[in-house]
């Protein structure tokens, strides 16, 4: 039994619902993300590899694997090297923590809301790090900018994912999603809507997409920090932004929209533990889809905003609003929710 | 007035809407009446003149000997200098070239892109 | 801070931002831009000298092709200067003709610059829509001259081709779909909160900067000068039509994007007069191959300013000189004036600003800063002095170049 459960569990680091699956899915959101927001826009999109050009991501990443890797002069080389990886790899663990096939994650355990949001800060921390070592002036721009940026969104971004915390009293991202299936999901709760909100326009800004693409402005500083990657590297940071799409719409899922668990119903306790396994996965699919659509949406409305712009709308606005929802909170909770 | 997202009633109007991209390579596109394309040349026409080669202006016309037309001459278009500005047609006396809607003329090689009699 | 210390950012000659080969020098400090050096010369193609070794009828095709998206203003332009000089008149249906490809194509480039101001400030969709919309404009011009961009429209002593009932009707109702798209985007424009942070009051130019650098067209209505080739000094139909100069004061970005966009509509009117009150006739008259001695000059209102044709004609069938001054050359001294005190952020859509087009700009003039003195070189003269220069030079040269 031991062994069986030890190999189940690989199994599912591995394939389902680990790498293997959320790497395919991530590279599937960029899809959704991209055909939407061409149709937004009245075009087409990717259309010609695979049908409706559902496999475009894919070879967009082959394509870039397959390229020439150039190192330039002046880099630092064990940075250089090492930060793509450190990305892709800190992108995929943190996604174990994300509930996709059960009301867990592959790891869940006490607190693991604050470890994945721990990650995902440092995230923003490697990006600086890869703008720093590829020691050019358009990276050096981007780096500042990004590094600015990230002070602005991290604040309101980790205060709005508490609050979901707060209302189900427990940092647990198992519970908070019990708690929903229990009750109902929190997106419906009075200050909880306001966060999903934050959450969704902070998410924006840490996936660096309009209007907060400002550290990798193409018209501006051509790729920002990423200017001086490319080829296999290029295509590990592609990837790790794919997922940290994933990650990010995930936790929206987990902590705003009832996470995995279906809507209207709930799946009776006995139920054969596969079945059960493929019916959460596929009401996640459609609840990350609905959350990337609301991105592409966001996208698609604005013009990118100057640096000086975005951090005065974070500090002025999303962080003191959400700080004050994080009072109101326990108050509003106490008296109707707990 | 001042307002964010001013635009997004019109993003959503066009959810529903088909792309207003033309699937170019894969559905046809025909060129309107009068487009100036692939030159035709009719050599029963031509008298070897050789006006169309003194005005071109990129030199796209070569005359070479051909003894069908009174001047002994037929002019050979060379497509890939030509820049289709159809002044060939308006100085031909005779009307000998005229532009056609054809604009697809990629070939792979120079002796491809020639028009002439043959 | 000394200048030494400061960042500096190359931008061009390939940049994504600047499509055409132009290098700026940035000094930055920070996120400010502190200074400004441009370099001119990436894209000179040789085009006046050329122009000596060709006809009048050759000419015409080569001088449109000085510039993609004012084709017509230019080849216009120098058909009025070859029909002054050779002394001829075009009859009315062509003027009016000829006037409505300036106008028709002043749309096309109004638009597809709007649409670049959009994507330079990152709001991609609204690039898309303009852009999409800029076609049917694009199909009207293909309709009347068999071709998107290169006319080839007019010839000397008139127009080439005639319009036929069904392309007035057509065009006419592609009007009025522009006509409301682009009272659309001019709403949005006022309205969108990330557009005007974008554009408000970024990249100023007083309208004394403006008089004293000489800006022209668009750019010099937009910061509050009313200058006008169209009103100034009428040419074509211009004095029959009824038009108002778009001017707005407020010298930034928006008014250049509103300046822009209300000059489609002032083009759109005028399209509609034009097309609804063509007169008839004949489009050309004959002329005869050759130019009598003599010299003549011709301006034109082109899309992105004033455009001033020189010629100097010796009795041949080709010129003996002739001389363009595209618009954008003189508002590049402007542009820098812009740029200086603004944001990293905003090079782009300051520089799209005065919608730059490069290969009209190139030419060959060398200015020497410590004298001020101007001139310029024929070929050959270059040729002996490139050869002196690295005579003398090349030792340091070849270290140079095996250095690195
Ligand atoms: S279309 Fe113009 S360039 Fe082409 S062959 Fe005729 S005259 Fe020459
Ligand atoms: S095609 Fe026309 S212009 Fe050319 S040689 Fe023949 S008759 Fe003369």
């Amino acid at each position: 039994m031991e062994v069986l459960e030890l190999i189940l569990l690989i199994l599912a680091t591995v394939l389902f619902p680990g790498v293997v699956f959320c790497t395919y899915y991530a590279l599937f959101l960029e899809w959704v993300d991209r055909k939407f927001f061409a149709r937004l826009q009245n075009r087409v999109g990717p259309w010609i590899t695979g049908p409706k050009g559902i496999l475009q991501p894919i070879a967009d990443i082959i394509k870039l694997l397959a390229k020439e890797d150039i190192t330039p002069n002046g880099v630092d080389r064990a940075g250089f090297v090492g930060a793509p990886f450190f990305a892709l790899t800190l992108a995929l663990f943190s996604l174990m923590f994300v509930p996709i096939a059960s009301t867990s994650g592959i790891l869940s355990f006490k607190g693991d809301l604050l470890i994945v949001l721990f990650i995902s800060t440092v995230f923003g921390i490697i990006i600086i790090f890869a703008g720093y070592v590829s020691a050019s002036r358009f990276s050096i721009v981007g780096t500042a900018r990004a590094g600015l940026q990230f002070v602005g969104y991290e604040i309101p971004l980790f205060v709005s994912a508490i609050i979901p915390a707060l209302i189900a009293r427990s940092l647990t991202l198992k519970e908070i999603v019990e708690w929903q299936i229990a009750h109902y999901p929190l997106i419906l709760c009075f200050p909880a809507m306001i966060a999903f909100g934050i959450f969704i326009v902070c998410s924006l800004a840490k996936l660096e997409k309009l209007p907060f693409d400002i550290p990798e402005a193409e018209t501006e500083i051509v790729a920002g920090w990423a200017t001086e990657f490319s080829g296999k590297k290029l295509a590990l940071f592609r990837l790790s932004t794919d997922l940290k799409m994933l990650l990010l719409a995930g936790l929206a899922t987990a902590l705003f929209l009832g996470g995995p668990a279906p809507w209207g119903f709930t799946l009776p306790a006995d139920l054969n533990p596969y079945l059960a396994a493929l019916i959460y996965s596929i009401w996640f699919v459609i609840k990350t889809i609905i959350v990337v659509l609301i991105m592409s949406t966001l996208k698609a409305a604005f013009a990118r905003y100057r640096i000086d712009q975005a951090l005065r709308g974070f500090w002025r606005y999303l962080t003191p609003l959400s700080l004050a929802i994080l009072i109101l909170t326990p108050i509003v909770a106490y008296h109707f929710y707990w | 007035m001042r307002l964010p997202a001013r635009f997004s009633p019109e993003l959503l109007r066009h959810v529903p809407r088909k792309p207003a991209t033309v699937m170019y390579p894969f559905v046809p596109v025909e060129a309107p009446e009068g487009f100036r394309g692939k030159h035709e040349f009719d050599i029963e026409k031509c008298v070897g003149c050789g006006l169309c080669a003194r005005d071109c202006p990129s030199g796209a016309i070569e005359m070479v000997p051909d003894e069908r037309t009174k001047g002994k001459k037929r002019p050979v278009i060379h497509l890939d200098r030509c820049l289709f500005c159809a002044q060939c047609e308006e100085s031909c006396p005779r009307g000998a070239i005229k532009l056609t809607k054809v604009y697809e003329m990629a070939g792979y090689k120079r002796e491809e892109m020639v028009v002439t009699a043959p | 801070m000394s200048e030494e210390r400061m960042f500096r950012i190359p931008v061009g000659p390939q940049h994504p931002a600047l499509k055409e080969p132009i290098n700026f020098t940035f000094i930055v400090d920070g996120e400010r831009v502190v200074d400004v050096k441009p370099r001119i010369g990436y894209n000179h193609r040789g085009i006046e000298k050329l122009m000596e070794s060709k006809t009048y009828i050759q000419g015409l095709y080569l001088i449109e092709r000085i510039c993609g998206i004012c084709s017509a203003a230019h080849q216009g332009c120098y058909a009025q200067n070859i029909e002054e000089a050779a002394g001829i008149e075009a009859p009315p249906r062509g003027v009016y003709l000829r006037t409505l490809i300036w106008e028709l194509e002043r749309i096309h480039s109004h638009l597809l610059w709007v649409g670049v101001a959009y994507h330079e400030i990152g709001f991609d969709t609204l690039f898309m829509y303009v852009w999409r919309d800029r076609e049917r404009v694009m199909d009207i011009l293909e309709m009347i001259s068999g071709n998107r961009v290169n006319y080839a429209m007019n010839t000397i002593g008139g127009v080439r081709r005639d319009v036929t009932p069904e392309i007035v009707d057509n065009a006419l109702k592609a009007l009025d779909y522009l006509e409301e798209r682009t009272k659309y985007y001019k709403k949005v424009t006022e309205e969108d909160d990330s557009i005007l942070a974008r554009t408000v009051n970024v990249g100023i130019l007083k309208t004394e900067d403006a008089k004293r650098l000489c800006a022209v067209g668009p750019t010099a209505r937009a910061s509050g000068l009313k200058v006008d080739v169209r009103r100034d000094d009428p040419y074509g139909a211009y004095d029959e039509l009824d038009f108002d100069v778009v001017v707005y004061d407020t010298c930034d970005l928006t008014a250049r994007v509103l300046v822009r966009i209300d000059e489609v509509l002032e083009s759109i009117k005028m399209c509609r007069q034009i097309l609804q009150n063509l007169p008839s006739g004949p489009v050309r008259v004959k002329f005869k191959r050759k130019v009598p001695e003599g010299e003549s000059i011709s301006k034109v209102e082109a899309p992105r300013g004033e455009d001033l044709h020189y010629v100097k004609a010796n009795g041949t069938e080709k010129p003996e000189r002739y001389k363009v001054r595209a618009p954008t050359l003189a508002n590049i001294p402007s542009v820098c004036e812009m740029l200086k005190g603004g944001y990293i952020a905003d090079i782009p859509i300051v520089f799209a600003g005065i919608d730059p087009c490069i290969a009209c700009t190139d030419r060959m003039l060398f200015i020497d800063v410590n004298t001020e003195r101007k001139w310029m070189w024929t070929e050959e003269e270059l040729r002996m002095y490139a050869r002196k220069w690295y005579k003398k030079h090349l030792k340091e040269v070849v270290r140079e170049r095996w250095k690195c």
